[in-house]
């Protein structure tokens, strides 16, 4: 398990996705206000370094490895844990950030820095091998994301950002005491040595406890059933680029942190079951919600939930097949509800006022159908196969519950088809002459650059098409990878484990 | 590059053509000469679909594990030849004055080519599939175009085509399951892995893959209970479209439904599947299923006064025709199911044609609307005239020799209450499709209609052509019989004794060609007896009998609503819409739910619960 | 059989249908005038009623669908004999059997319709929506008593049936066999004639003769020869499933004037039933007693 192949400081050089944007976003307060147009641009050239790194690194790396922060070692010190799993998402935050960063030209420079911060924070949660540092990232990650939906000023935004903020608390204060009961049954907090630990100290009621606080407490991020309230009225009120934000990649990646813990430390059947029944709950909460929405950032916040709760089914499935279809289904997610939270930002008002709206928007139109299609899991897009991993997954299981899960992934399904092509009918139906259409006057600039990157979301959605089988042979590996405990042990700790 | 290959790439070839000249006016044309050329490649796969044996595509993926490959076999050929057949003639339909008025009116013509196109290309990847997982991709690409089909009117059509697509992903998500189910006992999505695996499996889980791919299946097929949805989606398309809809997409449920449930599972052991406490089991289970699926439509059908709802109700219930000969089991049955399947979409489509001929004309369909239009558009009364007496099934059309099939199959079998229940949806049929024929073509020429002419002949001709082959099939049974053979043959079901003239058995054949024959000589002896008897004078409508009073123009002296009033007054209570309530039970019970949980989202106190929730998962932790 | 000999017969036996069904007709007038207290036409009568009725000098028409209505119900008919077995004659009986004969019949009233219809007067309409009705009425017991036949026999060739019931004697007839069937089937035949109490569909005094108000001339001529095909259909059918065929002439006939002297005695005697109570009592009685008989068969 030598890395030696790797030039220490390519190695190194992805810790830049962390240091880089945080600290620009600490000091674009002062270049602001030096110069406008440094700061401006200082954001993206950031992120694009941090992606340069990223594939720097994806080129050269050919098995896991770590890096001890500051030289100190394991488990005294903070370990950053980075095999194709955790590179993958770094990646993704990075181009995420870069594609629904907030190119408006009357952003503010806080929002700029509350952008970086929150890139860098997520960047961090997907590397971290160590739980306060974790802990520590994703109180960094929420303050963020508190600020930037408030950042649109608007009074709804407001109650819903202290909604946010409450649960989001409340969640802190859960996730707090089970990193700390894990602390006192364990005495240490870096994950490979829980993961050593967990078999003989962990598989009791504290254990148990511990899961489920953090389960709870991350979960706020993770959209988990029941920790989500504050979903609808966030995603519908904030700015629809950051709801895409929220919704497409942070929750991503609290869904990471919930999968190594219960891969590395957690592995016990119970653990499974809270998720399994979470993720149920999740599921048909989300789903029959979304089909009495009355507008479409709410319709979308709702489905969003119902995917997560298919996302936490699809991890509660034990072993390696579990991760691949989590995987696949949180990616495909990840590529299709921001470009949705996009379309939003011109048609977030009510569903009824977008009556003929295909008229004005074709191409965000077709986009649309597009996208609801993937959802749905209509073959030949990506959304179809990730089910088809999920339900090959669940019916491999013999416990009842599973085909519980099954049936109601199914009947959801159903659901969502109905309510998004009922959508997707009202966009193309014919309006007498005269009528408002729905559209509002807006700047065009904007509006374009929405749809180009909707656009964009829907070209990669054709390319994932096109590359199915070489994409679907990549993830099975990444998945194996981040199953296969042995490995992260024996990196984390090269010479023998303890 | 095998010849299936040539057909799929040149039916995507299709596609590609009427998504980029769609809307020019030669558009209608040029797809139509392109579907010409389908149907001339599909006959070079004819050795196929008369001989037996199997076509295998070059092209097959591997996705996640699962190997996807296409063929084509007997059945699928003789599914193509009619979707193909169907599709030449809506697209040639389409293409003259009736897609100039279309335009005119609105309509979207290069969207209606298109998805013409992509209809026919998802339907014949769907009847190519060779394994679990191209059959449900061929299937959800079907669905959805159909959808694309059913959506493009816009109003009604789309309200309906939104039912539509709800049942159709509630029917795919149960053949995911089931296919999920077959996944587990077989460990893999491949047909032979699963016939291997059958045997083995118990009662249970043989009932649970039935239910699911039977109920998934059906909902396409539009078998009772999942009917409701069909009739308005179909009458609501345009004009060729429905035609194309009724005459061969409900029967890709049937196709999914023999390859699945007849050749790979069997009947025998479907009837091995019994229901306890009852005297049912999974082949009279079929039966019944379609029984019903015959009477309840078909006397729905009796109630409607627009045409189209008419013939769509109707395209409801002569399905149950066909799956009612095939769970029979025995040889004339299967053949009679099949070639009804054959039958229909040629009456059918005939029908529609008539109808949109006369909507084209006169603007509406509504039969209390209409009337005396025989004068006027005599060629389309003619087709028309043969659709009726082919979709009644009476000599000497092709829909008598396949219904002749089902009842005598039921005869052999010993199935009696089956047998009055299939004759009894004739009967139904009869009534119905008088009443259509009346109201629209017979009795008093309306004052608005005095000048309406016959359409031209971009639409004649394929209606004539179709009238034709009802025709020529029901003379000579055997030219469909034939392949039929071959599709029973590649089927493992036994084979039908066929002969030109139909079907040679020892207890009562069938011989088209004598009683056609006889027929026709009958009706020339009764024309020499007639016409030898004088000259008539022909009058004027207005100069009838009206109790001593006079008629004028403006008079209406039409029979046309509430045709059936004294059998309305008997059977009108018996219709008890519980279908439609079952659907809009289950539809508030969704969005009382939906509510509840949008309340719980809005809950302003998340505070307070999200501690009770906390406590309680520390008490479930602590007692589990 | 050659197809010349099949030919020759296929024209003979309408011509024998034609003789015997005014004869029948002759019958039916007589036993309706006996019951009535009168003396009743003379012999040929209903022969002059044809003649006269083509030799009219006004025919008038409402169109050619008119016309050929009435060719398609004369038509069907003479096609319709051919399949009937008569002694000595076969014809294209075994080309097409009691199914194929039961949906031949259905094509005159068919053309009847369809010519009514561009007669343009709603009294025929209305006549012919109430012998659809009828039909579906009469047809729910028939089609019972066919499957019993074709079960009980095993075959659906009349020839068959015919030869099966000659070879046992009257022991083997249809009637004794199958009491039931043959009952419902008696019932089933008063509605298919047509007469009362099931004449809803004519109800001269209601709807002024129905399908006929607008037929004079050589179409109503037609209809008369029509309703000579059509008591001569429906007598030797039910000999033909229940009193053995025929062995020669002289059985033959006494036993299919028998037959339709049974439903025309009672005819005369019943006023007509509406149309509601006509399909009630048709499917009540007679389907009862044909599930029953054929429960009876069946096992």
């Amino acid at each position: 398990m030598n890395p030696a192949e790797m030039n220490p400081q390519d190695m190194h050089q992805i810790v830049l996705t962390v240091v880089l944007p945080l600290l620009a976003a600490f000091l674009l307060p002062v270049f602001g206000r030096i110069s406008m147009t440094f700061t401006r641009y200082l954001g993206p050239i950031v992120l694009l370094i941090g992606l340069l790194s990223t594939y720097v690194v994806w080129g050269e790396m050919t098995q896991p490895y770590m890096i001890a922060i500051g030289g100190f070692a394991p488990p005294t010190g903070i370990v950053f844990y980075i095999d194709q799993l955790s590179l993958l998402f770094t990646a993704l935050v990075l181009l995420m950030s870069l594609l629904l960063w907030p190119y408006h030209r009357d952003t503010s420079v806080r929002e700029y820095s509350l952008s970086l911060l929150l890139a860098g924070a997520a960047c961090g949660l997907a590397l971290s091998g160590d739980l306060f540092n974790i802990y520590v990232f994703y109180e960094l990650a929420s303050v963020a994301s508190f600020g930037l939906v408030a950042a649109i000023a608007s009074g709804a935004a407001y109650a819903a950002a202290i909604r946010y903020l409450i649960i989001s608390g409340f969640g802190s204060v859960l996730a707090l005491t089970g990193i700390a009961l894990v602390y006192t049954q364990t005495g240490t907090l870096n994950l490979a040595q829980l993961a050593l630990l967990a078999p003989e100290q962990l598989s009791n009621i504290t254990g148990i406890t511990a899961f489920l606080l953090i389960l709870l407490g991350v979960g706020v991020k993770a959209e988990l059933f029941p920790v989500n309230t504050w979903v609808p009225e966030v995603y519908a009120t904030a700015k629809k680029r950051v709801s895409a934000l929220l919704a497409g990649l942070v929750s991503k990646l609290a869904v990471l942190v919930l999968v190594r813990l219960l891969v590395l430390v957690f592995q016990t059947e119970q653990a499974l079951q809270i998720m399994l029944l979470l993720g149920v709950l999740g599921v048909i909460s989300g789903e029959l919600a979304a089909w009495r929405a009355k507008d479409m950032s709410r319709m979308l916040a709702y489905s969003s939930i119902g995917q997560l709760g298919m996302v936490f089914i699809a991890f509660s499935i034990p072993g390696e097949a579990g991760l691949y279809a989590g995987i696949a289904v949180a990616l495909h997610h990840l590529l299709v509800k921001p470009a949705l939270f996009l379309l939003a930002e011109r048609w977030g008002k009510s569903l009824e006022g977008l009556r003929g709206a295909a008229r004005v928007s074709p191409g965000g139109a077709m986009l649309f159908v597009l996208f609801a299609l993937s959802l749905v899991g209509v073959p030949p897009l990506p959304g179809f196969w990730a089910k088809l991993l999920v339900v090959m997954g669940l019916i491999s299981q013999g416990a009842a519950m599973y085909s519980v899960a099954l049936a109601v992934i199914l009947i959801a399904t159903v659901i969502e088809a109905n309510y998004f092509f009922r959508l997707a009918i009202t966009l193309y139906a014919k309006t007498e002459a005269g009528e408002k259409t729905g559209e509002e006057t807006e700047p065009k600039a904007h509006a374009r650059l929405d749809i180009a990157t909707s656009a964009l979301f829907g070209a990669a959605l054709i390319a994932a098409v096109v590359f199915i089988v070489p994409l679907g042979q990549q993830l099975k590996d990444t998945a194996s990878q981040a199953a296969n405990v042995k490995t992260y042990i024996s990196t984390v700790f090269p010479t023998d484990g303890r | 590059m095998t010849a299936l290959d040539h057909l799929l790439l040149f039916s995507a070839a299709t596609v590609l053509l009427a998504l980029l000249v769609g809307q020019r006016p030669y558009g209608g044309w040029l797809s139509t000469v392109f579907y010409a050329g389908q149907f001339a490649l599909l006959m070079q796969l004819a050795g196929v679909g008369y001989s037996g044996g199997i076509i295998v595509s070059s092209f097959s993926l591997t996705v996640l594990d699962h190997t996807m490959s296409w063929r084509f076999d007997a059945l699928s050929w003789f599914f193509a030849v009619i979707t193909i057949g169907a599709a030449l003639l809506a697209s040639w339909y389409s293409a003259g004055a009736w897609g100039k008025k279309f335009r005119a009116d609105g309509g979207n013509i290069g969207l209606l080519h298109l998805a013409l196109a992509l209809n026919v290309f998802s339907m014949l990847l769907l009847l190519a599939s060779g394994d679990f997982l191209s059959l449900f991709v061929g299937w959800e690409l079907v669905s959805w175009a159909s959808f694309l089909l059913m959506v493009m009117a816009g109003g009604a059509a789309s309200r309906a085509a939104l039912k539509y697509v709800t049942y159709a992903m509630a029917g795919a998500m149960a053949i995911f399951a089931g296919m999920a189910l077959a996944y587990h006992y077989a460990g893999s999505l491949q047909y032979l892995d699963f016939v291997s695996v059958l045997p083995l499996l118990s009662a249970s889980q043989g009932w649970m893959l039935v239910a699911l791919f039977g109920c998934g299946f059906a909902v396409k097929m539009g078998l009772l209970p999942f009917h409701l949805w069909q009739a308005a989606a179909y009458a609501e398309t345009p004009g060729p479209g429905a035609a194309f809809l009724g005459a061969i997409s409900s029967r890709m449920g049937l196709y999914a439904i023999i390859v699945v449930l007849f050749q790979l599972i069997g009947l025998i052991p479907i009837e091995a599947l019994k229901i306890s406490f009852t005297f049912l089991d999974g082949q009279s289970l079929l039966g019944w299923v379609a029984a019903f699926s015959i009477i309840f439509p078909t006397f729905t059908a009796l109630r409607q006064n627009d045409a189209r709802m008419l013939l769509a109700w109707h395209g409801i219930g002569q399905g149950g025709y066909m799956l009612l000969g095939l769970a029979a089991g025995d040889a004339l049955g299967s053949a009679g199911g099949l070639m009804h399947v054959f039958n229909h979409a040629t009456y059918q489509a005939a029908l529609f044609f008539s109808v949109f001929a006369v909507v084209h004309q006169t603007g509406t369909s509504d039969l209390n609307k209409l009337g005396g239009l025989i004068t006027r558009m005599p060629i389309s009364f003619l087709v028309m005239l043969v659709g009726i007496i082919g979709l009644a099934g009476m000599p000497p059309m092709n829909g008598f020799v396949s219904k002749w099939m089902v009842y005598r199959s039921l005869m052999l079998e010993g199935m009696p209450l089956l047998f009055v229940a299939s004759v009894i949806g004739t009967l139904g049929t009869i009534l119905s499709v008088y009443k259509l024929i009346h109201n629209m073509f017979l009795g008093q020429l309306r004052l608005e209609h005095q000048n309406v002419r016959e359409v031209p002949w971009s639409m004649v001709a394929p209606m004539v052509i179709l009238a034709a082959i009802v025709l020529i099939t029901g003379m000579m049974p055997g030219l469909v019989l034939e392949p039929i053979a071959s599709v029973q043959a590649a089927l493992g079901l036994p084979v039908v004794n066929y002969t030109l003239g139909g079907v040679d058995m020892a207890s009562g054949a069938l011989d088209m060609i004598w009683v056609c024959g006889i027929l026709f000589g009958g009706f020339a002896i009764g024309a020499i007896l007639f016409y030898s008897g004088g000259r008539t004078q022909h009058i004027h409508q207005l100069d009838n009998y009206a109790g001593g009073h006079f008629l004028t123009a403006d008079t209406r002296y039409q029979y046309s609503d509430n045709f059936y009033a004294g059998l309305m007054r008997v059977i009108g209570p018996m219709y008890r819409y519980s279908f439609q309530w079952l659907e809009n039970s289950i539809h508030s019970v969704t969005g009382l739910l939906g509510s509840g949980m949008k309340s719980w989202y809005r809950n302003a106190q998340p505070s307070f619960y999200l501690l009770a929730t906390a406590v309680l998962a520390m008490a479930w932790v602590v007692v589990l | 059989m050659s197809v010349i000999e099949i030919l020759i017969e296929a024209m003979l036996m309408p011509l024998v249908a034609f003789v015997v069904g005014l004869f029948m007709v002759l019958m039916m007038r007589k036993i309706g005038a006996r019951i009535q207290r009168r003396v009743g036409p003379p012999l040929l009568q209903p022969l002059y009623d044809i003649i006269k009725l083509y030799s009219k000098h006004t025919q008038t028409s409402h169109g050619w669908m008119h016309d050929i209505g009435i060719v398609m119900a004369v038509g069907g008919y003479v096609a319709a004999e051919a399949m009937l077995p008569v002694p000595g004659m076969n014809g294209i009986a075994e080309k097409g059997g009691l199914i194929v004969l039961t949906y031949m019949i259905m094509i005159p009233s068919l053309g009847l319709a369809l010519g009514v219809g561009q007669c343009a007067n709603p009294n025929g309409s209305i006549g012919i929506a109430r012998a659809l009705t009828a039909m579906l009425a009469y047809d729910v017991p028939f089609v019972i008593v066919v499957f019993g036949v074709a079960w009980h026999f095993g075959s659906t060739n009349l020839v068959e049936i015919i030869a099966a019931q000659q070879a046992t004697g009257p022991a083997g007839w249809g009637i004794t066999e199958m009491p039931l069937l043959a009952f419902a089937g008696l019932f089933a035949l008063q509605g298919m004639l047509g007469k009362q109490p099931f004449e809803i569909y004519v109800a001269p005094h209601e709807i002024a003769t129905g399908p006929m108000v607008e037929m004079s001339g050589k179409h109503l001529g037609g209809l008369f020869v029509m309703q000579c095909f059509q008591l001569y259909t429906a007598a030797v059918l039910y000999v033909t499933l229940f009193l053995g065929g025929g062995e020669n002439w002289l059985t033959f006939l006494a036993k299919s004037f028998a037959v339709v002297a049974i439903p025309m005695s009672i005819a005369f005697v019943f006023p007509r039933y509406k149309t509601d109570d006509l399909v009630r009592l048709l499917w009540k009685w007679p389907v009862m007693a044909g599930l029953l008989g054929l429960a009876f068969v069946m096992n």
